[in-house]
């Protein structure tokens, strides 16, 4: 599993990564490692708006129901349909094929500052 | 402090994620939870369950001990057979649901739930009086392993134990696998066919390892609690704690095919249980699955008309049905029946689901026709 070299990673474990100026907003491998085989995904509307901290959507694995927190604030603009239909693919990619949605932020920039590189979201989890 | 199994350190070399169930440290998954629980329903599959409870019951007045303590009869009971039942209190609320093995004349096993090994022995032991007779609480002394799936049998065929020689369905057998003494019974908790199996601290490792052995070009795999819980939900199995507590009977959790009706002795909750059989009750547990996207949880609301008419105690994803599917109790006993239309309440919104008949998937027990 390859992980983007630029992702910002929060301590609930979404991961925010820039990319032609949306934001891509996902779990981490450690997350999705943690919650075991993930079965349903309950995802916003494109169109709603969220800010920083908010639940915006819903992953339950066949063990328990997990909310998932926007990193920054931002108004959805796209979302994974393709995870709603086949969970597992969060479990098989996080990255590249099991992101939960992309978001168009003005503030991310400011709201990012608590958030961790790769590198050291891994050693906070030791 | 959580207690740890004896194979605690043979969990970790297998890379099992262990969590906190009943204060204990157990395994919660190996492979993964839906591999585990093909594994199970297709091949078979071994779990530790040493955390459960082992009391000895001997005695001249064993028998009429346990007809005072379960409503289920237990002097029908023939020997080296098996009875699921409950300790009932008063109001025939249930202490613990317990499997009663008739061991020898005047001797018994009772296997009970981890987390009530305490609870139970002190209820047990407050009813003694005037019996004469000896509880011994062996827990400390016991692990015990559950194997099984459609190819356990064989497993413990490879094991030295031919088939002709294993016990039948809900019976048990005190023996020897690898020179090692076991209580060795056909019972389970995942609605396949299998055998649980009861032998001292000190072994076993050495049973554990021996059976891999004799069991890996079955297809055995270890099993976690994780499974453990889907695989008893789709057999309709009750969870203590949560399918079933102090304030519910066992007439008002469906279990009255394990109650002896016509029992003539007296027992804890006779009373109760009688006028409940006469008078109906006020609430039922349901089965039910889920006919929009949304999966049911412990102690989610149930609604029927904007009213909300119940709670879920067990729910959750079905690897076997790919469904989502639950228990719970609905206040509304006359109008709920199989094929109503029912509603959950998840994250204040409300989902269809219907009533459905339980098991929810069939119990495949060898040498017995499934009446439950």
């Amino acid at each position: 599993m390859m992980v983007p070299e630029s992702i910002l990673c929060t301590k609930s474990h979404e991961y925010l990564l820039e990319e032609n100026g949306l934001y891509t907003i996902g779990l981490t491998d450690y997350a999705v490692e943690q919650l075991g085989d993930i079965v349903f995904v309950e995802l916003p509307e494109v169109g709603s708006e969220y800010s920083k901290g908010e639940v915006f959507a819903t992953v339950e694995s066949v063990k328990a129901a997990s909310e998932i927190y926007m990193p920054v604030g931002g108004k959805i603009v796209e979302v994974n349909e393709k995870i709603v239909e086949t969970p597992e693919i969060l479990n098989e990619s996080p990255y590249e094929e099991g992101w939960l949605v992309k978001i168009e932020s003005e503030c991310a920039q400011e709201e990012s500052g608590d958030l961790l590189e790769y590198s050291d979201y891994k050693e906070e989890l030791e | 402090m959580l207690q740890k199994t004896v194979l605690y350190d043979i969990h970790k070399k297998l890379g099992a994620k262990m969590v906190e169930f009943g204060g204990w440290e157990m395994p919660l998954q190996y492979s993964g939870i839906i591999d585990e629980h093909k594994t199970v329903r297709n091949t078979a599959g071994m779990f530790d369950v040493s955390h459960m409870g082992q009391f000895f019951v001997f005695g001249i007045d064993a028998l009429s001990f346990l007809q005072k303590i379960v409503p289920q009869d237990i002097s029908v009971l023939k020997k080296n057979h098996a009875v699921y039942c409950q300790l009932t209190n008063n109001n025939a609320g249930i202490i613990d649901d317990i499997i009663v093995y008739y061991l020898d004349k005047n001797s018994y096993l009772i296997v009970v739930n981890a987390a009530n090994i305490e609870k139970d022995y002190k209820w047990i032991v407050q009813n003694i009086s005037q019996y004469d007779v000896e509880i011994k609480n062996k827990s400390q002394e016991y692990s015990m392993f559950a194997l099984q799936g459609p190819e356990a049998h064989k497993i413990i065929q490879n094991c030295g134990i031919s088939e002709a020689d294993q016990p039948e369905f809900f019976t048990i057998k005190e023996t020897q696998i690898n020179n090692i003494p076991v209580f060795l019974s056909r019972t389970g908790y995942t609605g396949e066919d299998g055998f649980e199996i009861i032998t001292k601290n000190e072994n076993a490792i050495n049973l554990w390892n021996f059976i891999f052995e004799n069991g890996i070009k079955y297809g055995l795999k270890p099993i976690g609690l994780g499974a453990r819980d889907t695989l008893r939900l789709e057999a309709a199995l009750m969870l203590y704690g949560n399918d079933l507590n102090e304030a519910t009977t066992p007439v008002e959790a469906g279990l009255k095919w394990s109650l002896a009706l016509d029992k003539k002795s007296d027992y804890n909750g006779k009373d109760a249980i009688l006028k409940q059989l006469q008078n109906g009750i006020s609430k039922k547990l349901i089965g039910f699955e889920m006919t929009e996207k949304a999966i049911a949880r412990h102690e989610y609301d149930i609604y029927q008309n904007q009213q909300k008419i119940g709670i879920v105690t067990s729910g959750g994803y079905s690897p076997t049905l790919d469904k989502n599917i639950g228990m719970g109790y609905v206040y509304t006993v006359q109008e709920i029946k199989t094929d109503s239309i029912i509603e959950i309440m998840i994250r204040n919104k409300l989902y269809k689901a219907k009533v459905v008949k339980r098991p929810f998937v069939k119990k495949k027990y060898r040498n017995k026709i499934d009446t439950l």
